[in-house]
């Protein structure tokens, strides 16, 4: 938070930096600031510079926050790294010193009274502190409207009741045929209704022959794995968010992974599992810093190597919906979507043109033959169209 | 134990931690909380827990997850052979015998959870591979993670004599709940850099020349920055390496031996060994001419 003084109390500099890696998009709430204390108290004083490795093992939920981590870490604790030191009113502002805010928890907190983190958390000052963090109407970095700008000329709420029940609708029938995928093999299941006779008979020979064990098997389902990939890009952003309020139901429906994108990407499924109003301007908040332009093969190469590392197999659909304009080497697209789908990723591209995308990216996409592919999707009854197409 | 000390004990027990890895073992251990460990395959994750296990002298408790994991093979089995053979001896005896006499705690076997939590010495618990079980076994072992404890309908609550150290691994086939996360704390495991890797084949070959193993680790290095399906990981860096040593080759580029060894070792899908053919893979054994960096640049 530039311009905000640097709070003394180090209770208040944890749940300050807490706050940050919320904005952030970190899932860090009570239990992580606490944990961050004990970590702090923890830690001797002379070893304090091992904080930052200790709090990144307590805010990471997953890889995507781990990748993240280095970079907010050092912007807030060592922004004078990067911009060299800044100034408030002539003064030097008060540092942000992790071996300082270390040795003034050991001096106001004392030493942890037990071991194994069963440490009662410090009593009112830290859930002050806590709580002050947690306040919504406390200081926060998203939500301004410089931020919501590029999608903000249409609300997701101004959709109408009948609107939103036809895509809950054609949504469910696209998942309900994703879903429907038969598979030869059967697993174990305790509570199904097939008995697996086999197994049974095999362990009725622990209990003297008597079946007291009963194996009961069903069919195996894998679950679909549906990728979206949303462009939010300037050149799309009257689409976009039609695009991610269908993205949004499918998440409902399938629990897809939905990403968005112009100059580089982020997941922002947990965002849209929540039914808020806001989900758009969060959307906007998360993509606020890409900057201009669109760099889908980018964006591409890091959702198949980072986000979707292990997740791509024969089970995986990857939908993209963009207008396809890349600003990115004409051949890295067609390139990229080869990749993808050499792990047995199913692409398809939908597009909210009536005619497909015609940039030379594109032209380079159809000749490489990588695609299951090309929609248009600009209205419901294209997602109509769309759910008898792209399954067949 | 400091996180230094934990960091040399496990370099004692055959483990090369970093710095970020030996903190985030050790905060687990002071604050009592589960490390879950991601990364690629063969980074690691699975002998970080056998390696504290041998650091810290305790037991080592695994549970190797797998599709259709149900809680008998994971948490605890009433033993029905004893209970059937006990109403026989009963039935012969003439003495009666009630249902609580049968599911009594002789006759619970204990499954890798429940002897985890229940054993006379605090263990080590690796929960391996979570990511293959299903979502159903996922939100039973939250309850053992949050109050360790497991609950037998039969018996009644099983409290957690000594609360074990956890170590869950994931090679995030499947997306894991928040709920499991949140109880984590979180160590993403990179493949190492090229000096930690030389230091731990050396460690474990030690009698493998220290020119070879360095061409080999560069080697692997070099090919992990390829587009590969399955990059490989330090346990095939060993293997490549012992299978080398065992071949007595005495330098990668002069010996046609070393191509048929790294094929075997280090690709291990049938499109990685289509894209790495022997022409291409010589180049890249052969690397010193081309040199890391142009390669990387050309690549």
């Amino acid at each position: 938070m530039p311009g905000a003084p640097e709070p003394v109390d180090p209770l208040e500099r944890i749940a300050r930096f807490a706050a940050v890696l919320r904005d952030h998009g970190f899932t860090v709430g009570i239990a992580e600031q606490r944990a961050f204390v004990q970590a702090a108290l923890a830690l001797p004083v002379e070893r304090s510079a091992r904080i930052g490795a200790a709090w990144r093992a307590i805010a990471c939920h997953d890889a995507r926050d781990w990748k993240r981590w280095p970079e907010l870490f050092e912007r807030h604790w060592f922004p004078h790294r990067a911009t060299g030191r800044s100034t408030l009113g002539g003064q030097v502002r008060p540092s942000r010193d992790l071996r300082r805010l270390v040795s003034d928890l050991h001096e106001r907190l004392g030493p942890p009274t037990g071991p194994r983190g069963e440490a009662p958390p410090p009593d009112t000052a830290a859930d002050d502190a806590v709580v002050a963090a947690d306040d919504p109407g406390a200081e926060r970095a998203q939500g301004g409207a410089s931020r919501t700008d590029p999608l903000h000329d249409r609300s997701l709420s101004q959709w109408l009741p009948q609107e939103l029940a036809r895509l809950a609708q054609l949504v469910e029938r696209i998942a309900r045929a994703l879903r429907r995928r038969l598979s030869r093999r059967w697993r174990d299941a305790p509570n199904a209704r097939r008995l697996d006779l086999r197994r049974t008979l095999r362990a009725s020979l622990r209990t003297g022959g008597e079946p007291v064990h009963p194996a009961w098997r069903t069919r195996r389902r894998t679950p679909p794995r549906l990728f979206v990939l949303v462009d939010v890009s300037r050149s799309m952003e009257t689409h976009a968010q039609f695009f991610l309020r269908v993205a949004r139901a499918f998440v409902g429906a399938i629990g897809a992974r939905v990403f968005v994108f112009h100059t580089r990407l982020a997941e922002v499924t947990p965002l849209l599992r929540g039914d808020s109003a806001a989900v758009q301007e969060k959307v906007a908040a998360v993509t606020a810093g890409f900057g201009g332009g669109t760099r889908i093969a980018t964006s591409l190469a890091d959702f198949r190597t980072v986000h979707a590392r292990a997740q791509l197999g024969r089970d995986a659909r990857v939908w993209i919906l963009s207008d396809g304009f890349d600003a990115d080497p004409a051949r890295e697209l067609a390139e990229q979507l080869r990749r993808l789908r050499g792990r047995g990723a199913r692409i398809a591209w939908l597009h909210p043109g009536a005619n497909p995308p015609a940039s030379e990216a594109m032209a380079w996409v159809r000749a490489a033959h990588v695609l299951e592919g090309m929609h248009r999707l600009d209205r419901l009854a294209d997602l109509d169209r769309l759910g008898s197409s792209i399954l067949n | 134990m400091t996180e230094e000390a934990l960091r040399k004990a496990l370099a004692a027990a055959g483990y090369l931690a970093d710095d970020a890895l030996a903190t985030a073992l050790w905060l687990a251990g002071e604050l009592g909380r589960p490390l879950l460990v991601e990364g690629d395959a063969g980074v690691g994750k699975t002998s970080l827990a056998l390696a504290l296990a041998r650091a810290r002298g305790l037991e080592l408790v695994r549970l190797q997850c797998h599709e259709g994991l149900e809680l008998a093979q994971a948490a605890y089995e009433w033993n029905y052979g004893r209970q059937l053979l006990a109403i026989r001896l009963g039935e012969a005896g003439g003495s009666a015998l009630r249902e609580a006499d049968l599911f009594a705690r002789e006759y619970l076997l204990e499954r890798p959870l429940l002897r985890a939590i229940s054993g006379d010495a605090p263990a080590v618990l690796l929960i391996d591979e979570l990511d293959r079980a299903d979502e159903a076994f996922e939100a039973y072992l939250l309850e053992l993670l949050a109050d360790w404890q497991v609950s037998v309908p039969e018996l009644g609550t099983i409290r957690a004599r000594h609360v074990p150290q956890v170590v869950l691994t994931s090679n995030g086939t499947r997306e894991l709940s928040d709920a499991l996360r949140r109880r984590c704390l979180y160590h993403w495991l990179e493949h190492p850099s090229l000096a930690r890797e030389v230091a731990i084949v050396e460690a474990t070959l030690p009698g493998v020349r220290a020119a070879l193993v360095a061409q080999a680790v560069e080697v692997v290095h070099r090919l992990r920055r390829e587009d590969l399906a399955r990059k490989p990981g330090v346990a095939e860096t060993l293997d490549w390496v012992r299978a080398l040593h065992g071949l007595g080759v005495e330098s990668l580029a002069e010996d046609p031996r070393t191509l048929a060894a790294a094929q075997a070792c280090l690709l291990k899908t049938r499109e990685d060994r289509f894209q790495f053919d022997a022409a291409r893979l010589r180049s890249l054994t052969e690397g010193r001419s081309i040199g890391v960096a142009e390669h990387a640049r050309g690549a």
